[in-house]
């Protein structure tokens, strides 16, 4: 695959940079980032596809050089996070929006998607330097226990991953966490997204307000806090580690 | 020992699995282990036992040692004597208890108890009581035969396995098998959810997660799981008390017991200002002002507990919160007013900190309570310190409290384990939570949880009795001597006489009044009854009854005189009683649902029978028809048995033809199938046998010659009280079920209709190869037939053998019939084909749901009378009555 000469830097994150190709979104991946994992995103991303999510069209696989390359159409408009930031007064009916899309993606189901509780077991086993045996044990066991549902769940939904077109129709980007799962998960995520970004007091709002529309307690989504932070730090997050620490080591029962 | 049986620690007997692999094939070690431990007696079980329990007590300090420094959590001395109420009170409890082989036996009853073994135990075992916990399920597995293999928790593995491991070997070493204890080294998730789908059974102390788990193994499970412990302290309570004996419970262990204390709520301004100085008297510390946020946000993250203050002093909380306290301080304690469970302090710490919430009534102390329990801890523990003379405070707080123990003004870390402070509530550190928490048992675990137990059932006889009227008089005249009882030996002043307008206006009762006028006992009469009684009739005779108040009732006439007035005597004692729940079929007489009040408070009954006949002067039993539906009411209770029964001859001596024939043979029928009933007895035998006798020496003469032969009237009345006393208990059969829906259907007169089929219906339930025999437990085998030969050959039939004595029988009863004009079939009887043939099912149906066929020998099916009322009809010969 040959990218344009004169694509534009959408974003660099540590291992990828996200290019504007004209009528193209290239996510292009460092090249020590496995064939497997960019394959599951684009599978996930055709599997939200055919679930009849709305997401960008996915085009093709391929190398750049050394790097894997995610091909898309790109989706004209800002992101939830732009507008979020551009019109602070309408922040409400901002979160509002975002919540109702995340329920509408739990609506879908994709039953060949990973299996949320799968993906997190395998997470918190694997991050034996960061957790200690006992944490990990109570932390699986919890896990094990939570309720099996099988929604399809993003894994990373939050406000940048969000396209607003002109007609104001919403379009989701970024598979590459995507599973199925409880819903309830995937709140916990943008919550803690949302905490991490510093932003405290729209992170209690949107707790409060996904809660409220989606008919669950608060204490419900709160039993997935300790797991998604977990599966947080095994991700290699190195900022705010303690942080995320303190909301892990946390017991039902000892 | 091989290689394999090395512990962690030391070699010994232990059974220890270090990798997921060798989980199942130790499993099975350890279940051959047990296949021989299922084989001790009592004795060596108890011996074991004792030598367990006392290694255990003895290893108290370097075990509460190594959990608190293995765990970092608690208190060593508590954890001493935690350790030591593991052992110590647990032998206690249970070491006279039965767990081995037979347990219980009674004999009279036939029934042993033999108490087996589970097998495999699989033991989830928390950080919170490491050690007196795997003592405590040790224990009991050693008392109750069975293997345990330990899955400890990651944090707390080298104290737990040490506990099983001295444990273990003074078991081994008083005789156990090696490998009845054992643990998993590698312990993780997979580890316990193979253990706990390849066990026998689950005892999972642990977590949601945990119990969860455990009940979706598949393998019955003893999960129990967290609590919220909420606290009232009432207006009457003792404060001091109440105040020190929750900071007792609540220090105890750093607050580590499920049980302990999470909130107090004081009801009323006067008892909250005594609580809270008391509290603060005796060291402990309320957080003022921003304190209280500070504690908040460090005890509960994301609302849940912060692990780091598990089973931590209240300072080293204080510390970590950034509080300034003192460093003796016993409970940090926080004034909150939400019970919702979005306030910190409204959940479950396993800490010295304590929510402390005022209320302004004992209903408001009680409806936070409920929510706090309902904040997670449904199932487990709450707790109540009042004046116990409130007793009604006391029972509502039982009943909203949504907790399987209740204490009172005990302090619940110590209350609730059992035995400390109450000595009825088992010891235990495995806390049931019913259905409520998630478990399957709601009480405090022991050895009885981990045994199956057999009950081994022999053979008994159902109890039986002889119920007659108090006194039966008989010889012609004994009425007016019969009578005078009534004045002399009871004292009556009102008497009631039912009767019929027939005999009325016949003055068949001027005897009975003359008799009355002579002892001065007032008396009026009710002589509406007419055939087949109704409701109707007899609420007619009880407004009558009711204005007239008599303290005696006389029945004088047939069975429905005698019928109606006993269901008018129900009515006048009980009148709010309903029909149709007397009315009720029943399996037995003695287990029936619906109970009978008991009779004879507002007066008694007489029964003079008129005819020979029904019986009922000796029987339980009424049959009442509802006129406005046409049901047929059949009632019978004990209850309804006449006070005095009076069978004088000159009351029977009018009896024209007809009745003579139909009455006299429904007495041999009553005869004959109380003799062959599933509840025939020798008590009741030989009333039968005579009564059949009488039947066939008396009944021709007395049907042919009336009032001319006084002695066969006379015996024929003997003959039908005798039947009615043998039918009263040991009941009817088939033959009565049938005829009583010959009656309902086509009016046939009940002792005819009862004859039609009576040879029928001999034939077949003598088969000796039934389709179904009738149950109960007296009736061993089908044997009719050598009943009814008995009867034929006390009523003089002979034979060579049991067949012919049997076709005799058949032939006599069937010339009998013919002497007294009784018709061949139904269709004699004037019954129309079409009507009969369209009616068939529904009254075969019927018949076989009439209260008589329980008691038939032979059990029948719908078909079977199906086809008995089609051969009576045709009058077509059986072809064989056997399966």
């Amino acid at each position: 695959m040959k990218l344009p000469m004169d694509k534009q830097i959408i974003v660099t994150r540590h291992n990828k940079v996200v290019y504007d190709c004209g009528d193209t979104v290239a996510k292009v991946f460092n090249g020590t980032k496995p064939a497997s994992d960019i394959l599951n995103e684009a599978l996930n991303l055709a599997r939200a596809n055919e679930a009849g999510i709305d997401v960008p069209e996915f085009i093709e696989v391929g190398k750049d050089g050394m790097n894997w390359v995610i091909l898309t159409r790109k989706v004209e408009g800002k992101t939830l996070r732009q507008l979020m930031t551009e019109s602070p007064e309408m922040i409400d009916e901002y979160l509002a929006q975002l919540i109702d899309l995340e329920l509408s993606v739990h609506a879908h189901k994709a039953p060949l998607m990973v299996r949320q509780k799968d993906k997190y077991a395998r997470m918190i086993a694997s991050a034996r330097d960061i957790l200690d045996e006992a944490t990990r044990y109570d932390l699986l066991m919890r896990l094990d226990g939570m309720p099996n549902h099988t929604k399809v769940c993003h894994g990373d939904f939050v406000p940048s991953n969000i396209v607003v077109r002109d007609d104001g129709s919403m379009c989701i980007c970024d598979w590459a966490h995507a599973t199925q799962g409880n819903g309830g998960a995937d709140c916990a995520i943008t919550y803690l997204h949302l905490q991490l970004n510093g932003e405290q007091e729209l992170a209690e709002k949107y707790l409060r307000l996904y809660c409220e529309k989606q008919g669950c307690s608060v204490a419900y989504v709160q039993g997935w806090m300790s797991i998604v932070a977990a599966a947080e730090l095994a991700r290699g997050r190195v900022t705010e580690h303690d942080y995320l620490l303190s909301m892990v080591q946390v017991v039902d029962y000892v | 020992m091989s290689e394999e049986n090395k512990t962690l620690f030391d070699d010994g007997p232990a059974i220890v699995v270090r990798d997921l692999d060798e989980l199942v094939p130790k499993l099975a070690q350890m279940r051959e282990a047990q296949a021989i431990f299922a084989t001790y007696s009592q004795e060596q079980v108890d011996r074991i036992f004792y030598a367990a329990a006392l290694a255990a007590s003895a290893a108290r300090i370097p075990l509460a040692k190594m959990a608190v420094e293995e765990t970092g959590m608690g208190c060593f001395e508590d954890k001493v004597t935690k350790n030591l109420y593991a052992s110590e009170y647990i032998y206690n409890a249970y070491k006279d208890t039965k767990t081995c082989d037979v347990i219980e036996r009674d004999e009279a009853a036939g029934m042993t108890k033999v108490a087996e073994p589970i097998g495999v135990v699989a033991a989830v075992i928390p950080t919170t009581n490491p050690t007196s916990t795997a003592i405590f399920k040790c224990l009991i597995c050693l008392k109750t035969r069975n293997a345990i293999m330990i899955s400890p928790h990651p944090r707390a593995k080298k104290c737990t396995c040490e506990a099983a491991r001295i444990v273990l070997e003074a078991a081994v070493a008083a005789g156990a098998p090696e490998g009845i204890i054992g643990w998993v080294d590698a312990v993780s998730l997979e580890s316990t959810n193979v253990l706990m789908s390849e066990a026998d059974i689950i005892l999972a102390t642990g977590g949601p997660g945990m119990v969860k788990a455990a009940y979706s193994s598949g393998t019955p499970a003893l999960g129990v799981g967290a609590g919220n412990t909420p606290v009232i302290i009432d207006e009457s309570a003792d404060v001091r008390m109440a105040v020190n004996s929750i900071i007792h419970s609540k220090t105890f262990d750093n607050g580590m017991i499920c049980a302990s204390e999470q909130s107090v709520t004081v009801v009323g301004d006067e008892t909250y200002a005594q609580v809270r100085a008391e509290f603060e008297n005796r060291g402990c510390y309320f957080l003022k002002g921003e304190e209280l946020d500070k504690v908040r946000r460090t005890i509960i993250i994301n609302g849940r507990l912060n692990a780091r203050i598990v089973g931590q002093t209240a300072h080293t909380i204080a510390g970590l919160a950034g509080v300034e306290v003192p460093e003796r301080t016993k409970i940090l304690i926080g004034e909150v007013e939400s019970v919702d469970i979005s306030e910190p302090f409204a959940h479950e710490k396993l800490s010295p900190v304590l929510a402390l919430y005022h209320a302004d009534s004992f209903e408001t102390a009680l409806a936070m309570s409920e929510r706090l329990v309902a904040d997670g801890g449904y199932g487990h523990t709450s707790s109540l310190y009042i004046d116990t003379a409130q007793r009604e405070k006391i029972a509502e707080h039982a009943k909203r409290m949504k907790t399987c123990r209740i204490l009172i003004n005990t302090p619940s870390s110590h209350g609730g384990i059992g035995d400390l402070y109450n000595f009825q509530l088992a010891p235990s550190l495995t806390l049931g939570c019913g259905s409520w928490g998630g478990n399957s048992v709601s009480e405090n675990v022991g050895p009885k949880h981990l045994i199956n137990i057999k009950s081994v059932a022999e053979r008994r006889e159902n109890m039986l009795w002889l119920r007659t009227p108090e006194k039966v008089f008989f010889k012609k005249g004994c009425m007016s001597l019969a009578l005078r009882e009534l004045g002399d030996e009871w004292g009556c002043k009102r008497a009631f006489i039912v009767t019929d307008s027939f005999l009325y206006k016949n003055g068949n009762t001027q005897a009975i009044e003359r008799a009355l006028d002579a002892q001065g006992i007032v008396h009026s009469s009710f002589w509406n009854v007419q055939p087949d009684p109704t409701i109707q009739s007899a609420r007619e005779g009880v407004a009558q009854i009711n204005a007239f108040e008599p303290d005696v009732i006389i029945a004088m006439g047939g069975g429905s005189a005698m019928d109606a007035a006993k269901i008018m005597w129900c009515m006048y004692e009980y009148p709010e009683e309903r029909f149709d729940d007397m009315a009720l079929d029943f399996m037995d007489i003695r287990k029936r649902i619906y109970r009978f009040k008991k009779m004879g408070s507002k007066c008694r009954f007489v029964a003079i029978p008129t005819s020979s006949g029904t019986g009922s002067e000796c029987t339980p039993f009424a049959i009442i028809t509802d006129a406005e539906t046409g049901i047929k009411w059949p009632i019978a209770d004990y209850e309804l048995l006449p006070t005095m029964a009076i069978v004088d001859t000159d009351n029977m001596m009018t009896q024209p033809k007809g009745l003579t024939s139909a009455s006299g043979i429904d007495v041999l029928t009553h005869a004959i199938e109380a003799y062959v009933s599933v509840m025939a007895s020798d008590f009741t035998d030989p009333y039968a046998l005579q009564a059949a006798k009488l039947v066939f020496d008396f009944l021709p003469r007395a049907y042919e010659k009336g009032a001319a032969d006084l002695e066969a009237r006379d015996r024929m009345a003997n003959a039908s009280a005798l039947a009615g006393i043998a039918f009263a208990n040991a009941f009817l059969g088939v033959n009565h079920s049938m005829a009583h829906k010959l009656g309902a259907y086509h009016h046939i007169p009940h002792g005819w209709a009862n004859a039609i089929i009576l040879t029928r219906v001999i034939r077949y339930n003598a088969a000796e190869r039934p389709v179904k025999m009738g149950s109960f437990s007296q009736y061993q085998y089908p044997h009719a037939k050598a009943r009814y030969c008995e009867m034929a050959r006390y009523c003089g039939f002979t034979g060579a053998n049991d067949d012919e004595v049997f076709e005799n029988f058949i032939e006599g009863i069937e010339e009998l019939k013919r002497t007294i004009g009784v018709k061949r079939t139904i269709a004699d009887y004037g019954v129309d084909e079409a009507y009969f043939l369209e009616t068939l099912d529904e009254m075969s149906l019927n018949a076989f749901n009439d209260q008589c066929t329980g008691a038939n020998p032979r059990y029948p099916l719908v078909s079977e009378i199906r086809e008995l009322y089609l051969d009576a009809y045709y009058d077509r010969p059986a072809t064989s009555y056997e399966d």
